[in-house]
This record gives C-alpha cells, structure tokens and sequence, in this order.
C-alpha cells in the first residue's frame, strides 16, 4: 500500500550547509497493518513521515501509494490525494485557532462542495465519537490537550482516508488521553484504516504490527 | 457550483472572524476612496452644469480679438446683426468683475427683457429702474445684504446701486456670487458705453454657416471671434478634463504613497494566516482553492469599502456640500460653500473606485498568500 524507494531528502534553504534528513530509505507498508517508526530526535521520522503523506517533496527516490508513483504526482493531483485518502494527526494539533471544533473539523470538507448542514452533521457525528458532543462550539483555546488532540483526529477521519499520518500523537496530552487516543486508532486500525505513527510511547509498539527504527535518517530495523 | 458558494461564504465569516483587520482595511479603502469618488462626483456635476447652461444660451458667440483674446464688440453692429437672416435674437452683454469691499463679484450687465428664462428672483423683483441690482444667493448671504440696501463697488464711488431682489438658478454654481443689473449700468460702471463684451446670436436650426457667412461680410475689416456652442463646450469639457487630470495625477502620487501603507495593514496577522494556508493545504486544499477563498475576501472587503465610501461620498456633498474639496475645482470659494454644491454621481468613476480598491487589497495580500500555497504545506505550518 505505501512504499518508498531509495529515499532521499537534504534541506539548504537558509543554510550554507547542507542538512541530510533521510539516506536512501526504503520502507514497505501493507494495506490495514499498525506501523510505528520511533527513534531520537533528529532522527528523520517526522521528514519520512511528511514525505509519505505527501506534505512534503523528497530530494531522491520514490514514494508509491495504492500503487501508483506518487513523487511526480502535481500539486493539484498531491492536494487530491491528501483531500481523498490520508488523514493527518499532528503532534501541535495545528488546529485554526478562531474556528470552533466543528468548523475545523469540517474544514476539509468546505473545497469539495458539500453543504453546511451536512457538514456539520459529519463534523459532529464525529466529534461525538471523540466524547466531544458537548464541546462543538468551543474554539481551540477553550480546549483542554488532549480535547485539542481528538479533534484533530475527527478532522483526520472527516473525509473517511485509508491512511491515517500521525506525527507523536501522545506528545503533547496526558496519560488518560494517550491511552484513548491509541484506543481511536485501534479501532481505526480494525475498521480497515492503515496506520502509520511516529511515537516515543512504548505502548504503540505494543500493537504495532510492524516497527521501525530510525537514526540518523537511516531506517535500522 | 456549490464549491465556490462554501468560499464565498467562508470568506464572509473570515472577515467578521477577523473584525479589527476587516474593520482597518475598509478604514484604509474609505480614506483614500471618499475624497476621489467626491472630487469626481463635483466635477462631473460642474461639468454638467456647465453643458445645461450652454445648451440653454445663444448659438453663437460674437466678440472681437485684441491680442489673441476676446474684448469688446462696439454696438453699432448690431442692428445689422440682427438684420441677418436666421438671426432670432441678438443679445449684447457685459460680463466683468469688480470688488465689493474685499470679496470679487461677477457683473452681469444684460436688458431685462434679455435675462434667461433660468434666472428667476427668490425674493424682491428684477431690476427695472437704472441702478438697481439682483444679487446672488451667496454674495447676497456673505454682506448680509437685504432689499432696499444700498452699496458701491470698490474704487468705482460714482455709482451707487440699490438691492431690489435676490435670484436663484438652475446652474447655482454660476449664479452664486453674481450680481445683474442693466446692460447701461454695467456700461455706466465699467466706463465703456457703446460696447458689449460679446453678443449672444440665437439663430434657427442649420443657418449658423450662412449667419457667418453674412458677419463676415458686415465685419471683414474688423479683427472678431465668432465662435459656436460646439466650441465653447468643447472649452468647458477640455478645461474640466484638465482639472480632473490634475487631480487625479495628484491623487494617483498619494495613492502610491499610501499603498506600503496598505500592505502592511493588509498583511496584518499573516503569520496566522501562513499557517492557516499550510493547515489547509494539509488537509486538501488546492492552491486555486486557497487563492480563490483569499479573492472573494478581497473581493467583499473592496466592496464593502468601496459601497463606504460612495455613501460618505454623497454625505459629504449633500450634507456638507463639497467642504473642503470644492476649492479644487471652483476658482475663488471659500472652504465651504455658500450655494448648493453641483455633483454628479456616476456609476463608471462608482465602479473604478470598486476595481482600485480590489486591486489594492489583492496586490496586499494574493502575493504572499500565493507564496504560503505553493511552498510545500510542511514550510507554511512552521
């Protein structure tokens, strides 16, 4: 379902040095499997991670999703496949502060043409899901971490993606919410979604069907 | 359809989201807006009034050339004039200008019986008897002056003239400080009998090549200007679009000045607004989605600040009558008027103002929105 071949990237945009991020990274992720890529800090999971979910161009090698090559997808085709088929969860939440939970989570919706009610309607379906049912009109500000994380979550699920990106889910929440947010993607995991988490928390590695390490913008095992 | 119907409404919310940005960037619009859409409006009504009081005046215009210029037609000619076939009516007149104390007055020496059908008294009557005068709204408003007063122009003692009426017209713009009276008196004044400064011609349609051609051969060894309502009204547009060219040239060198100004009021919270875009672009927006939400927030600002500033625009000339602006362009007013300010609202200098605006507000903020969309949303995010 995912796979990358020799995969490169070098950042030397405000540097007269040139940083390498990733060497020739190859990685193989089967369609419904529970990937978790740990590591130090530095290591270039967050670079790997980003480059897969197609945020981000790699400098060398190749990224195929459902098969297709998509390092020389156009940003039209990029933002298509980001719109269609990944979710997103990111370790900062990166939440629009001025908009409520609903409309954040509904936020993706807004380009693809679908009306305010049943935007609202998705947004809230899955809001309640996160134990959020009371919290739709709160804005970002109003919201605990761990409030913040799940939201994030429902607006990674809003438009059902068979791939769900998080970037140290865990990171910035408490104990309690970590164990129902690896609970959320447990569950994502059995209904078909493939997930694929960069973490620190052991408890991840648990069930993650497959782990890999990473150093020094190498994969180690 | 109903994508483009989302952004629209999504940039409606974004401007009342953001209230103070929104609220500082229409301030901006009506600032620069206001006094261009007020200049143009009062020159467009000048302009008018100019056209409707020459299309209700003579045909032709007849003075005499002395040094390039217009002087005065001596009066032996024109019971010939009026001889001339397709002549109606032949009026000679003395237009001047003298001071009454310190404030300079248009003298406007015509019979009685000649006065236009424009020019009607609002109070008193029209002079009969020699050295009476009607005097205009304004003139008659700064002296205080009432009916029966009696006054003498600056330096001219000899005569002393009576206020019997004031008058009103259709082109108030002219009638302001003007004061009529009787072609002799006017003579009587200037010193200059026997002479008008030109005579009005009112001719019947499709002889005006004929009467110039009779003229002609009545004043061959005379140095006369003849000229026609084509053009003087070409005169009048001329002058008006040199004014209008003059303000707007100057109004263009502020503007230019003002538009850095803009841009960073415009490019307020783009930081925010950096990482709102890669946010977006993370969840699968387009960059022409993105661009597309950013114009319709233009779009609607410009507009709400444009609409702004026309509605100030008309305050400003029906409520306040032009203060300040008119001095642009009426020569000798005071800041603020004392006659019913002429002004013309348009709707193509209307829609300019809409089109600057938009085109302000995008040059502030679809560059550097462009910019966060294309880059990839990883470096927005940061």
């Amino acid at each position: 379902m995912i796979r990358t071949e020799g995969l490169c990237k070098s950042y030397s945009h405000y540097s007269r040095h040139e940083v390498r991020a990733l060497y020739d990274v190859h990685v193989t992720i089967s369609k419904n499997s529970f990937v978790v890529l740990n590591g130090p800090s530095g290591s270039g999971k967050t670079t790997l991670l980003n480059i897969i979910g197609t945020l981000d161009r790699p400098t060398a090698g190749k990224v195929f999703l459902y098969g297709e090559e998509i390092t020389t997808f156009s940003d039209i085709a990029l933002a298509r496949l980001r719109r269609e088929k990944i979710g997103f969860i990111f370790q900062d939440f990166h939440l629009i502060p001025r908009l409520t939970s609903w409309e954040n989570v509904s936020y993706p919706l807004i380009p693809s043409g679908i009306g305010f009610r049943e935007r609202f309607e998705r947004a809230k379906f899955l809001l309640e899901k996160m134990e959020l049912g009371d919290r739709l009109d709160h804005t970002p500000e109003e919201l605990s971490g761990g409030q913040q994380q799940r939201v994030a979550i429902a607006r990674a699920l809003i438009n059902n993606p068979g791939i769900i990106i998080a970037d140290e889910p865990t990171s910035n929440i408490d104990e309690d919410t970590s164990t129902r947010v690896l609970e959320l993607l447990t569950e994502l995991k059995s209904r078909g979604v493939t997930i694929l988490v960069t973490t620190h928390d052991f408890h991840f590695e648990k069930i993650a069907d497959v782990v890999y390490k990473m150093k020094n913008g190498r994969i180690e095992c | 359809m109903n994508k483009h119907i989302n952004l629209l409404l999504l940039a409606t919310e974004n401007l009342l989201r953001h209230k103070a940005k929104t609220i500082v960037v229409c301030l901006c619009i009506i600032a620069i807006l206001t006094p261009f859409i007020t200049a143009i409006a009062i020159s467009e009504g000048i302009r008018a009034q100019s056209l409707i009081s020459l299309n209700a005046d003579a045909d032709l215009y007849l003075t005499f050339d002395e040094f390039g210029r217009n002087a005065a037609i001596p009066l032996k000619y024109l019971d010939e004039i009026k001889k001339i076939f397709g002549v109606t009516k032949a009026i000679p007149r003395i237009i001047g200008r003298a001071f009454i104390q310190n404030k300079l007055a248009v003298i406007v020496g015509i019979n009685k019986e000649d006065l236009p059908e424009s020019i009607s008294c609002i109070s008193g009557r029209i002079f009969e008897n020699p050295n009476e005068v009607v005097v205009g709204h304004e003139l008659a408003g700064h002296f205080h002056l009432k009916i029966s007063d009696q006054f003498s122009m600056r330096g001219q003692q000899r005569k002393t003239f009576t206020v019997v009426g004031f008058f009103s017209s259709d082109v108030s713009i002219w009638g302001a400080s003007m004061l009529l009276m009787s072609f002799k008196d006017a003579g009587e004044l200037f010193g200059k009998q026997d002479v008008a400064t030109d005579i009005q011609i009112h001719t019947l349609p499709g002889h005006n090549s004929e009467i110039a051609t009779d003229l002609y051969d009545i004043l061959q060894s005379e140095p006369y200007r003849l000229q026609d309502k084509q053009m003087i009204g070409l005169y009048f547009t001329k002058g008006f679009m040199l004014k209008e060219g003059i303000f707007s040239a100057l109004y263009i060198v502020a503007f230019a000045l003002g538009v850095p100004a803009i841009l960073v009021v415009s490019g307020f919270g783009l930081s925010e607004r950096r990482k709102e875009i890669g946010i977006m672009k993370a969840t699968g927006w387009q960059t022409l989605e993105v661009l597309e939400l950013i114009s319709f927030e233009q779009l609607l600002i410009s507009l709400l600040g444009a609409t702004i500033a026309i509605l100030l625009s008309m305050l400003w000339v029906k409520g306040f009558n032009g203060a300040f602006i008119a001095q642009f362009f009426v020569a000798e007013i005071t800041m603020l008027p004392k006659f019913t300010l002429p002004a013309r609202f348009l709707p193509l200098p209307c829609l300019l103002s809409f089109f600057f605006a938009f085109l302000l507000t995008m040059v502030g903020s679809v560059y550097s929105s462009w910019r966060a969309s294309t880059v990839s949303p990883v470096m927005s995010m940061r």
